[in-house]
């Protein structure tokens, strides 16, 4: 496990990472980046610069589309997740994703954030019941919910939906979670809420964040990474891409000269 | 384009749209008033069946004859001409249409000799006998020919005196009193008399058509001298059945004329003031002296005689029955109290159809028209009543339908399919239960056979297979359901049934142990390490399963005669009957199970697989990213997804298998019976229709009742049909809110 100048710790590292959807199509472009544990780094640039693949290359969802491979390798605390012996099961249980569109299963509310626990083996009820409740405070949706927990997911309102699926993906008691615009869908006090509940994960979770939202990436958080036609063009401090960017890309970016 | 132009042009558009959103609505409509009328035109064609008879008054007039008693009357066929003869030997004619007597003929007396009693001797001819106070016995024919002329059908009727036969005088010189008589003259033209005399005696005396011989019997002794109150001969001349005094009930084998036996006799539940032979010479009414009418057939015991026994009672009369006159087409008679009031049954329904009172004074003699749709009586006043029958369909009513019935001949009420037989005579047996028992047992083995393999497909071609294989598979099983369904049925029938009896053990074997050797190797499978399996393309395991089907063939084949003679005492077919008491039919339930299934498996299949791939991709993703294995993102997430499409895809598979009708018939004995053995056949609905309808009178009973098997068949689709779409749209909204 490596380490950078502020001591942090990395649990994601890349490594001249390219990443093909068929070999005619090159979506990464020899990607190197770290992400360091309990930070937020967000992911920032313009729409189909390669931002959401390289965050399902984190959690190999990428392996879904027939005749995508990757070159160069992702390092999680270390190891190769694209080696053979990698159980797939496992590395999705302690990397988990939050999707651009909230989608909850057609399922009771309980049913949904226990799902995670269920399929990964833990069958005993009142150690689900246990799971879900302590999910749910964290991913602050138990005031509301905790009245009818058995009542479908689908009665939810957006941002309460989001907000469950952040809750299921804590269920499964993650390192890391991947979050692709998980706000982009919601009006802002839902979009205040989800920011507020990243804010509070980040105390235990890494969390890498995809927003199209410059001022979403401003305000939560810790790094920032700016991505252009499926190359890494800076990733520093949020505070120093935004304010005082290395790569003249970046700035044009920043000031909304494109984008 | 300018402003004018432009308005003209919308216009144009707006009225093609009207135009053609008319023509679309009309075909909308068109399809449900089809559907409507297909249903009505059912309904129409076995309403029918539900209609009762009736009896209409048709006209009464006196007898030209005022003072001697009428011993037979009778009617033609076309209801033109109807003839008395009386007491003194006279014969009178007289037309419906004039209704006036239209000529006479006269049978000679002796002296002040009289006719004390009459009979007719066939359902079909007019032949009658009578006995008089001086032992004779007069046996004549009347021919109502029908001449065909430009005033169009004429009958004229003629007397032909058959035999004039003197009963051998007794010793007590008393005269030969014939008090009761029954005549009966088979196809053969051989003749069976039947008499009681003044002492009590009974008499038989049969003249052999073959042999031209004559045999003479008196039965008292067989009969204990008791008296005799009624007796009567079965059309066929084999069967007399006496009733004495006592209300016991003597029957008597007369198909060996040289030997002739009483075969059984039994007390009656009342004592017995009049009996008659019913159509088919099985079964007998007695009519009671307490005015009760019961009908009664023999019926095989556990040691194998043949025992009377006692199978309807009807509505009673409030006084003795005198008279049972019987349909020579049906099971249909009719009882006759001694104050004149008449009852019409059904002996195979057991029903009373009609009560009403043809005359006025008691009636003394009587007959259905020949085609029965006519009933002629005579009153002690001597004055006729003719009367209109009309009995469309009185073998069926909803009871009839789907409940046990006692037919003739059976042990018991029972479920029986049998609408044709080999006379005139047979009793129809419609059921509804054993064809509609059919179609259900087809459909459950054919859905046992096709749901699973039909949705583990799906979910395969959905969800696992490689893309390229997907593509391959889904046109392939939807090429299937174009197969017409005849070439199905025969392959099935001709060449997999015998196939499949020849390798039955084999087949056994091969389902036995295939999925032991699957599970065998999956279990291997996991336990070899991971990155060695992982080196395998995705989807190869396809290509492992045909060596291990072939390899498991080869097991079953080699081990088949051993495995039979190990669990199945070396022959299954004989095991089966000996041990389980099953017999195994070649076009069998399995069979059509398999040949229905492949009509069934591409409709659950192509209907299924749509709603799987219908599950959109951002559940199953959030399911894999939570750490689910494709299988549990199946299970858990994917079916209940699907399950409003699949279950509608059952449904219509279920509803495909319930019309479906060529293979039915061409891969099974069609043996409507209720047995559940897997071995044996079935006779469906659609199949049971597409047989009998060819052959089945238009307008009969066996037409209306195939007509409303249709309806039947119709209502159970559609209610299949709405439920798929009622619980789908159920299941969709709990699970397919997406
Ligand atoms: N399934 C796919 N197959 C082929 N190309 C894809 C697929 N998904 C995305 N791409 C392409 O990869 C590039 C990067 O896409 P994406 O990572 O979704 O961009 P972003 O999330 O930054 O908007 C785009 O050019 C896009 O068209
Ligand atoms: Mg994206």
């Amino acid at each position: 496990m490596s380490e950078n100048k502020k001591n942090e710790t990395v649990v994601i590292e890349t490594n001249a990472l390219d990443f093909y959807y068929n070999p005619q199509t090159q979506a990464l472009k020899n990607v190197n980046i770290i992400i360091p544990e309990k930070m937020v780094t967000a992911f920032i640039g313009p729409s189909g610069c390669g931002k959401s693949t390289l965050l399902r290359c984190f959690n190999r969802m990428n392996d879904l589309i027939q005749g995508s491979f990757i070159k160069g390798n992702i390092r999680i605390h270390g190891k190769d997740i694209y080696k053979r012996d990698v159980q797939l099961e496992d590395l999705r249980k302690s990397v988990g994703m939050v999707f651009q569109k909230s989608n909850p299963f057609p399922m009771s509310i309980w049913e949904n954030v226990a799902f995670g626990p269920q399929v990964n083996g833990i069958t005993n009820k009142a150690e689900l019941n246990n799971i879900v409740e302590s999910a749910l405070v964290q991913g602050d949706l138990w005031r509301e919910v905790k009245d009818r927990l058995h009542n479908s997911a689908l009665d939810l309102s957006g941002g309460q939906q989001q907000r469950l699926c952040i809750a299921r993906t804590l269920a499964n008691k993650p390192d890391i979670i991947l979050m692709d615009e998980p706000a982009s869908a919601l009006d802002p006090i839902s979009t205040g809420k989800i920011e507020e509940t990243i804010e509070e994960l980040k105390k235990e979770y890494t969390i890498v964040i995809v927003t199209h939202n410059m001022q979403q990436a401003a305000r939560i958080s810790d790094y920032t990474a700016f991505m252009m036609l499926g190359e890494l063009i800076e990733r520093d401090e949020t505070k120093k891409v935004f304010t005082n960017p290395t790569e003249k890309l970046t700035e044009d970016y920043i000031t909304g000269r494109f984008g | 384009m300018n402003a004018e132009n432009k308005t003209s042009f919308r216009k144009k558009v707006k009225n093609t749209d009207k135009k053609v959103r008319w023509l679309i609505t009309i075909g909308g409509y068109t399809i449900i008033v089809n559907i409507v009328a297909i249903m009505l035109f059912l309904l129409y064609q076995s309403l029918p069946l539900s209609l009762g008879a009736t009896i209409e008054k048709w006209f009464s007039v006196p007898s030209s004859n005022n003072a001697a008693k009428v011993l037979v009357t009778g009617i033609d066929p076309y209801l033109e001409v109807f003839y008395e003869i009386d007491a003194q030997g006279d014969v009178r004619y007289y037309s419906t249409v004039s209704k006036k007597k239209i000529g006479e003929n006269k049978i000679a007396l002796n002296g002040a000799e009289q006719f004390l009693s009459g009979a007719k001797g066939s359902l079909q001819k007019e032949i009658f006998t009578l006995g008089s106070d001086s032992g004779r016995i007069v046996t004549g024919l009347i021919t109502m020919a029908a001449t065909y002329s430009s005033q169009g059908r004429s009958i004229s009727p003629s007397l032909e005196i058959i035999e004039d036969w003197q009963v051998p005088a007794t010793n007590d010189s008393i005269p030969n009193h014939i008090e009761k008589i029954s005549l009966s003259q088979n196809e053969d033209e051989s003749r069976v008399w039947a008499w009681q005399d003044h002492s009590g005696d009974v008499q038989l005396r049969i003249y052999d058509a073959d042999m031209d011989e004559e045999y003479n019997y008196n039965l008292s002794s067989d009969l204990k001298g008791e008296n005799v109150t009624a007796l009567t001969l079965s059309a066929n001349a084999e069967n007399l059945v006496v009733a004495g005094q006592t209300g016991r009930v003597y029957w008597f084998d007369l198909s060996d004329f040289e030997d002739i036996t009483l075969k059984d006799e039994f007390q009656a539940t009342s004592l017995v003031s009049s009996i008659n032979y019913l159509l088919g010479d099985q079964a007998i009414v007695l009519g009671g002296t307490d005015g009760s009418v019961s009908t009664w057939f023999p019926v095989r015991t556990p040691a194998n005689l043949f025992k009377f026994r006692k199978v309807h009672t009807f509505t009673a009369h409030a006084f003795p029955v005198i008279n049972i006159f019987v349909s020579g087409r049906n099971r249909n008679f009719l009882t006759i109290d001694k104050k004149g009031n008449a009852k019409l049954h059904y002996s195979t329904t057991g029903q009373t159809q009609i009560e009403f009172r043809p005359a006025d004074f008691p009636i003394l003699s009587g007959t259905f028209a020949p085609k029965s749709n006519a009933i002629i009586v005579i009153d002690a006043q001597n004055k006729f009543g003719l009367f209109k029958l009309e009995n469309p369909h009185p073998e069926t009513d909803l009871t009839s339908l789907f409940t046990p019935v006692w037919y003739e001949g059976y042990p018991d009420a029972e479920f029986v399919w049998q609408s044709t037989g080999g006379s005139d005579e047979f009793e129809p047996k419609l059921s509804l239960i054993p064809l509609i028992f059919g179609t259900f047992k087809g459909t459950l083995f054919a859905m046992i056979f096709s749901i699973p393999l039909a949705l583990l497909a799906a979910i395969y071609v959905s969800r696992f297979a490689p893309p390229n294989l997907a593509r391959q598979i889904k046109p392939t099983v939807e090429i299937m359901a174009a197969l017409p369904s005849v070439v199905i049925g025969f392959l099935a029938g001709l060449y997999f049934s015998p196939f499949f009896e020849k390798y039955l053990m084999v087949i056994i074997l091969f389902v036995l142990v295939l999925p032991l050797i699957f599970l065998s190797i999956m279990y291997l499978l996991q336990r070899i390490p991971d990155n060695w399996k992982s080196k395998l393309p995705p989807g190869v395991e396809i290509l492992f399963s045909i060596p291990i089907g072939l390899i498991t063939l080869l097991i079953a084949i080699v081990f088949a005669p051993a495995f039979e003679k190990l669990f199945f005492e070396g022959n299954f077919q004989q095991w089966l009957y000996h041990v389980l008491h099953i017999t195994y039919e070649t076009r069998n339930s399995l069979v059509v199970g398999f040949a229905l299934g492949f009509a069934v498996i591409p409709i659950i299949f192509t209907v299924s697989e749509d709603a799987l791939t219908n599950v959109p991709e951002s559940l199953t993703s959030a399911s894999l990213a939570l750490g689910a294995s494709p299988w549990q993102t199946v299970r858990r997430v994917v079916l209940p997804a699907a399950s409003g499409g699949i279950f509608a895809a059952i449904m219509l598979g279920l509803g495909r298998a319930v019309g479906e009708t060529m293979i039915v018939l061409m891969a099974t004995g069609n043996t409507p019976i209720l047995d559940l053995n897997p071995f044996n056949g079935f006779r469906a609905m659609s199949a049971c229709i597409a047989v009998e309808i060819p052959e089945a009178p238009v307008g009969g009973t066996l037409y209306r009742v195939l007509f409303l098997t249709g309806l039947l068949l119709f209502i159970f689709t559609f209610i299949l049909n709405t439920l798929s779409s009622l619980v789908g749209d159920r299941l969709r909204k709990k699970y397919a809110r997406f």
